[in-house]
């Protein structure tokens, strides 16, 4: 076997010399992106992990995660049966399965209309008035199906592909395929909103993945990051510091010979503090025009609509500085997240209000900047809920059926995929799995999502398993 | 070339220290690679062996559909095996002729020219090298010799190697490597490696002066000799344990419930490695510790240490109300194969779960026969601190209970009593079915097993109650389990045998306080709303109830029912000083509860009473006809009441008893919903020593596991020990994948030094302090880490051990260290976890309400909290692996995040200013000696002088910059603590260099 060559080697091949090598190493260079053919597509089948797999149409994801499980049938797969059916017994009409709260009422009607809008004519609810308007950039399934009606499980297995604990989340995936584009920002970063979904944290850890691929928490606030703030208060003494430790470290290594990661590690300080600075930065938003703002919802009188405004912004102002997946959590309104097991109507109007403006605003501030060809905006819940009450006024969860879109690079926008029964209780045709999105995701991506793999416990393993297929035409 | 270098990725990237590294060097490698077509290359071997040069060619490139999975085989052709890789093939021919490559159609295909016939076929990626062509040829040429994997075959030394020791076998690799080995280490490197790598702590300044002083031969020796022997010790090797058995306090998932008594389980493993537990001992107490016959006591506590081990297998993640609670049983159960073969065996049984083993020799049927074994296996609370005097004592008053009871009834015995009619009218059942699940008014609990003490050997029938002062006989007590044989607040359960929901309803009678019945369906413990809810019943009234449990919706589930002392509460046990329950029987039954339950009079033929024969006595008692007086009795009574008095529970650990003995199914492609018609006897695993024994004990067959694993013949429990322990000495295996010994792991740099190291740690009784000595008391172990860089060109991974290799200290090691340095560490042996501190980054459900201290009270990082959903984040930052399965190895990374915590996090700034006050605590120090205190302190050496004259440049700048901006500059403290912290970012803290 050949023998691998010594960082001082490849310092001396590198034509970026030292700053270029820092880079590789930091938030886990990519599997793929090292070595990009010029077309992008990789001619030899042993260039696999060497770049990405197709011409990738997504440089970037934003993931707006839905916690909780927004109700299909009451935002964007109308049922004019539940309305004629309104109070009558569900298990007289259809088989009901066993639920989280085994509390099933009556069929329950939503209590909010739905339009036509765009040139497509897609179908939405009252509680979505301003994404209503992006119709027309959107491809909406409403055959998304889940394995599991608890939040925690199906919630890992939105973000890592199973239901269980420890696996690598979908972020952790595609940094690991493609690394960051950004030096002094972390590829995978998830903006906490507020709620760490059921699961914990641990539905945006790198789980076999090494740590280099996990998310970085960002939040609002003064100190955007953990430990991204100077604790020296005289201006440049922490440069001073890390010029000593510098100094020392490196005449340490010159007694040392070769000590790679001892190296390493030297050069790990630049990086950490260059992040010091660019990411206070970025949750500046100086720059931005009051009218861009605006379009957000910065003016609003709801604070949850001003937080994920700010949320939304940040996830643009990432995306320019070429983070490749951003997740945003949802905001704490005063009624939990979208897990509305009773008061349905008042929770998901708070819910909604909290999020609508600041998505459209989004979508049309990345589409005028030209950003929206090549990021891939992605909404969804971990589940549907049910199309009969719980109890009075709620909703179960529903494992069964529910809707997402996405909007943005290589999706058809306008587009409706998937078909609920007159119920909006299971998927009918085109049933798309979570699997499948993870395929489609990554495919836009530029990879193959069954062969970007890791050896774990004796396994190569995959985000998508041994399952998964690119949904085909939701493609542009 | 390409190919292998691609194919080291996954695995690889976990063992070079930086991963940057990793994928730099293929980068570089691929690039050097191409239009290198020149197939010069190490010479090949004289003789070609099928384990190291041929089964990795086939494992890479051919096994995915030529291996021993046959669902996946192509063209029924399996070059695993010598029968199948020289049987006739379809298309005519024979895969391998052996003697003869140029009949053998496989160097055929690997040589085709065209597409279609070439194998490894090109879309999947695999091409075989040159060299690796030539080394197939060979092979063939000599004969195709097939051998069964190396880690399958049983330790085995020739009569030269048996005299040899460690030095011997890594020098005689590096002479044929022509490698020259590194000088020894100095001193002041030495003793701090040896003090991080047995102690996870670093020297203190006296230790490294006196070791420095020392000029004595034994000096080395005896400086390993005290830490071995010290507390420390037991800390940082447990530790190192518990990232194989996932340990975490919490179960995870959404509301992160505590799992009971975890850190006892931690103290445990801190004793058993201070105290140098035997390893096969600590193997059978974490398999079967519930069951050994001869249980284990500490020396010093005389607590009963065997038990604690088997929560180890309850350390796993807990689900939140699952709908499909077979499916949780399931995952459950593979978690704790996973965990379990991993940990002991270095083999990836879970592979096996949906189809036979992609790669080694192990099939779907023999996972589910380890299934069957931990599905025999429930979870149960069990006492922490179960002394032998309380084990005694107990005993001696069952005893003394016994004797008053024999000495009662054979005085009724020689009375004649008269039999009184037996009401024998039952009220006739209105309609009502019901079946009786068990039924304690006779002596025995019908089939029901008992854990801890609460419940004696028996139920309380014909227990005499004696008048207190005269010891007159009152009467003989009626027949029920009672948890109160020694008084209320002792633990103690009551559990059925498996049996499968039929009915609508499960009926207890019972009484009790502060106590719980459960049913438990699959082995489900988490038992609350909004699904499993009426499953559990508090039992909270001293009279008689019928307790009942709506189980409709679960027909067709096994289920046990579990009756305790004691409540869950959010899923921690807990015992009350007054907790007791008393129960008289259980029943299945359908709409309503059914009017009265028979007794199943019992002829058992015991000396003592049956039910009916006690109310005879009793009736006789109150006419007045026998008429007895025990007054002799009384202190036996007395002496009994005094002996129970300290047997409260008090402390709990969630582990393992045995269950009804199961036998599972296959599940085909691993889907329960899918069982085989046949179910797979209990049994170890079929290609080891052993494996194809079914278990035949009554229970789950957790001990016979344990025999099995330590069955002299086995090739694999003393390697995967020894090399885990070489790997946390020299920072690499000689196993490199030390949880995977199959044919996807890698093969032994030095197989003869891991059989001697195997062989030797067996014969040494399974010494784990004695095989740490034996390593560390190597040349190999002392050499120091400078390699000249023509050794770093022949072996730049550091294979041969021409020199020590620079490691990066783990994340406890330099959080302890941190506090070590600073004399602010507290190095109280055991006790329970200090509190997680709480940052703003950490949310979600099961948040504590309270943060734990900063600096985690200055306590080692072994003692602080592991809550699964708000993990440590310096922990994990570090590498300190997620608890959900065995990482007996852990990455190396190197993140900017790391440098931020150790340039802004709190704990450090403010362990900096501890330590700068410390120092000016220190009287007449100059300012050399300043420095040098620090460094002593910090790197167990003196500061050269150049560092000093840095030190001095470094504190006037600060002086100075802090003067223009009009601050104050007299204050020592606040210059020091930036020193103190900068050094604290010195690499040489985190790296033992």
């Amino acid at each position: 076997m050949r023998r691998p060559l010594s960082r001082r080697e490849m310092l001396t091949i590198c034509k970026g010399g030292f700053g270029s090598l820092a880079f590789m190493s930091l938030f886990g260079v990519g599997a793929l992106s090292c070595n990009r053919s010029k077309s992008g597509i990789i001619e030899s089948a042993n260039d696999l992990q060497l770049g990405p797999h197709y011409l990738p149409k997504a440089k970037n994801v934003i993931f707006l995660y839905m916690d909780g499980g927004v109700s299909q049938v009451d935002s964007f797969d109308p049922k004019p049966r539940l309305a004629k059916e309104n109070g009558q017994d569900p298990r007289s009409k259809f088989k009901v399965d066993a639920t989280q709260f085994d509390n099933v009422g009556k069929i329950l009607k939503s209590p909010w209309e739905f339009k036509q809008y765009g040139e497509c004519g897609m179908p939405v609810s009252e509680l979505f008035p301003h994404i209503a308007t992006c119709v027309d950039d959107i491809a909406l399934i409403r055959s998304m199906t889940s394995q599991f009606p608890e939040h925690t499980n199906a919630n890992y297995f939105l973000h890592t592909g199973s239901g269980l604990q420890g696996r690598p989340s979908m972020g952790s995936w595609m940094t690991y395929g493609l690394g960051s584009e950004n030096q002094n920002i972390p590829g995978y970063v998830v903006l906490d909103g507020g709620l760490i979904p059921p699961g914990g944290l641990d539905n945006f850890k790198n789980g076999f993945l090494p740590a280099s691929y996990q998310a970085s928490i960002l939040r609002a606030g003064p100190q955007p990051v953990a430990n991204i703030i100077p604790k020296e208060k005289i201006p440049n003494l922490q440069e001073q510091k890390l010029d000593f430790i510098k100094n020392l470290d490196n005449d340490q290594l010159a007694a040392m010979g070769e000590a790679d990661a001892i190296e390493s590690a030297i050069s790990n300080y630049e990086l950490a503090y260059k992040m010091q600075s660019s990411i206070p930065e970025l949750t500046e938003f100086k720059e931005e025009t009051e009218a861009t703002k605006r379009l957000y919802g910065f003016d609003s009188d709801d604070p949850h609509t001003r937080g994920y405004a700010a949320q939304c912004l940040l996830a643009r102002r990432l995306v320019e500085r070429g983070v490749r997946f951003i997740e945003l959590t949802c905001p704490k309104v005063n009624a939990d997240r979208w897990d509305q097991h009773g008061n349905l109507k008042d929770g998901h109007e708070r819910n909604a209000h909290a999020v609508d403006q600041p998505i459209a605003g989004l979508i049309k501030d990345l589409k005028s900047r030209g950003l929206l060809e090549e990021t891939l905006v992605v909404w969804t819940g971990e589940f549907g809920r049910t199309p009969f009450a719980q109890g009075k006024d709620g909703r179960d969860h529903n494992p069964s059926a529910f809707s997402m879109w996405m909007a943005g690079a290589g999706v058809k926008g306008g587009t409706i995929f998937g078909k609920t029964d007159e119920y909006g209780y299971r998927v009918i045709q085109n049933e798309v799995t979570v699997h499948d999105l993870h395929a489609t995701m990554m495919h836009l991506l530029g990879i193959d999502h069954e062969r970007l793999t890791f050896r774990f416990g004796g396994r190569d393993i995959r985000l998508t398993d041994v399952h998964g297929h690119v949904i085909k035409d939701i493609l542009a | 070339m390409k190919v292998r270098v691609i194919k080291m990725l996954g695995e690889f990237g976990k063992v070079i220290p930086v991963t940057r590294f990793c994928w730099m060097t293929c980068i570089i490698v691929f690039l050097y690679s191409c239009g290198n077509q020149n197939p010069t290359y190490e010479p090949l071997p004289k003789t070609v062996d099928f384990n190291f040069h041929i089964r990795p060619i086939l494992v890479q490139n051919c096994y995915l559909c030529h291996g021993p999975d046959p669902s996946s085989r192509k063209a029924d052709l399996r070059l695993d095996t010598f029968e199948g890789a020289t049987a006739a093939l379809k298309e005519g021919g024979y895969a391998v002729v052996p003697g003869k490559p140029g009949q053998s159609e496989l160097m055929l295909r690997i040589n085709h020219e065209h597409e279609d016939k070439i194998m490894p076929p090109p879309e999947t990626n695999s091409k075989l090298t040159l060299r690796e062509k030539a080394l197939l040829e060979k092979w063939i040429k000599q004969g195709a010799e097939w051998k069964p994997h190396w880690a399958f075959i049983k330790p085995n030394l020739s009569t030269e190697d048996q005299k040899a020791d460690i030095d011997e076998f890594i020098d005689r690799e590096l002479s044929q490597k022509k490698l020259t080995k590194a000088s020894p280490a100095d001193k002041n490197t030495l003793i701090r490696r040896v003090a991080y790598l047995l102690t996870g702590l670093p020297p203190t300044p006296e230790a490294v002066n006196d070791f420095v002083s020392n000029t004595s031969e034994k000096a080395y020796e005896d400086m390993v000799d005290t830490y071995l022997a010290s507390a420390a010790y037991g800390e940082r090797w447990a530790r190192h344990w518990m990232d194989l058995v996932r340990y975490a306090e919490t179960k995870g998932h959404e509301f992160d419930y505590p799992i009971t008594g975890a850190w006892k389980y931690r103290d445990y493993l801190i004793r058993a490695f201070n105290n140098d537990l035997p390893y096969d001992q600590l193997l059978t107490e974490h398999l079967a510790g519930d069951l050994v016959t001869h249980k284990r006591y500490d020396s010093e506590t005389g607590i009963q240490e065997s038990q604690i081990a088997t929560a180890f297998y309850a350390m796993g993640e807990g689900t939140h109300s699952p709908v499909d609670v077979k499916q949780d049983e399931a995952n459950r159960i593979d978690n704790m194969i996973d965990v379990t073969t991993k940990t002991f065996q270095g083999l990836t049984v879970s592979c096996a779960k949906c189809h036979d083993h992609k790669f080694d020799p192990i099939t779907a049927a023999d996972y589910y026969a380890m299934y069957g074994v931990m599905e025999s296996t429930r979870f149960t609370p069990l006492e922490a601190d179960l002394t032998y005097d309380n084990e005694v004592s107990a005993k001696e008053a069952l005893e003394l209970q016994e004797y008053i009871k024999s000495t009662v009834v054979q005085n009724l015995k020689t009375k004649e009593t008269e039999k009184a009619q037996i009401d024998q009218q039952i009220t006739p059942n209105t309609g009502s079915s019901f079946k009786k699940l068990g039924d304690f008014r006779e002596t025995d609990f019908d089939g029901w097993k008992t854990t801890g003490l609460a419940f004696g050997n028996s139920t309380t029938l014909g227990n005499p109650i004696l008048a207190q002062g005269t010891g007159k006989l009152m009467f003989l007590d009626a027949g029920r389990a009672s948890s109160k044989t020694f008084g209320p607040g002792v633990l103690g359960t009551l559990r059925s045998p498996d049996f499968i929901l039929e009915n609508d309803f499960i009926g207890v009678r019972a009484k009790g306080e502060h106590s719980t019945i459960r049913i438990i369906i699959d082995n489900f413990q988490l038992i609350q709303w909004p699904i499993y809810g009426e499953l559990t019943l508090a039992v909270d009234s001293k009279k008689w109830q019928n307790y009942k449990f709506n189980v409709e919706p679960w027909k067709g589930h096994k289920a046990y029912i579990e009756i305790l002392p004691g409540t869950y509460n959010t899923h921690n046990f807990e015992l009350s000083p007054t907790a007791f329950v008393e129960a008289e029987y259980a029943i299945a039954y359908n709409t309503e509860w059914p009017g009265k339950i028979p007794n199943s009079s019992k002829e058992d033929g015991t000396e003592f009473l049956g039910a009916s024969e006690v109310k005879d006595v009793n009736s006789a008692i109150r006419h007045g006809e026998i008429k007895l007086e025990f007054p002799e009795l009384l202190a036996a009574v007395d002496s009994s009441t005094q002996l129970s008095k300290p047997l409260k529970s008090n402390a709990f650990i969630y582990g393992v008893s045995d269950g009804s003995a199961i036998d599972s199914p296959v599940f085909i492609r691993g889907r329960y919903q899918e069982p085989s018609e046949e179910k797979v006897p209990r049994r170890f695993l079929s290609v080891l020593p052993e494996g194809d024994k079914p278990f035949v004990s009554e229970g789950s067959g957790r001990l016979e596991l344990a025999e099995a694993m330590l069955h002299k013949d086995n090739p694999l429990t003393s390697r995967v020990m020894v090399n885990r322990i070489w790997h946390h000495l020299f920072g690499k295996g000689i196993v490199e994948t030390v949880d995977n010994y199959g044919l996807q792991g890698k093969l032994p740099s030095h197989p003869e030094l891991l059989d001697h190291l195997a062989l030797k740690f067996q014969e040494d009784e399974w010494s784990i302090k004695n095989m740490v000595k034996y390593i560390v008391m190597s040349n190999a172990f002392k050499r120091s880490t400078s390699l000249d860089s023509e050794a770093s060109k022949i072996d730049p991974l550091n294979t041969y051990l021409a020199s020590f290799p620079v490691r990066r200290l783990e994340s406890e090691a330099i959080r302890d260290g941190i506090l070590a340095v600073t004399e602010s560490l507290d190095n109280t042996l055991c006790g329970p976890p200090v509190p997680t501190y709480l940052t703003e980054f950490m949310g979600g459900r099961g948040k504590p309400e309270v943060s734990g201290p900063l600096d985690g009270a200055g306590r080692r990082s072994i003692y602080q909290e592991v809550r699964r959903n708000f993990l440590e984040p310096m922990m994990t930052t570090f590498d300190r692996p997620i608890p959900f399965t065995t990482f007996g190895r852990r990455d190396v990374t190197n993140v900017p995040a790391q440098s931020l915590i150790l340039m802004n996090d709190p704990f450090v700034i403010q362990q900096s200013e501890l330590m700068a006050q410390k120092l000016l605590e220190e009287p007449n120090l100059t300012f050399d000696q300043r420095i040098q205190w620090v460094y002593m302190r910090m790197f167990s050496r003196k500061p050269t002088e150049n560092e000093i004259s840095n030190a001095a440049k470094f504190m006037d700048t600060v002086k100075q910059m802090k003067a223009s901006n009009e601050m104050e500059t007299d204050n020592e403290l606040d210059l020091w603590k930036e020193y103190c912290h900068s050094v604290f970012n010195l690499k040489e803290f985190i790296y033992l260099i």
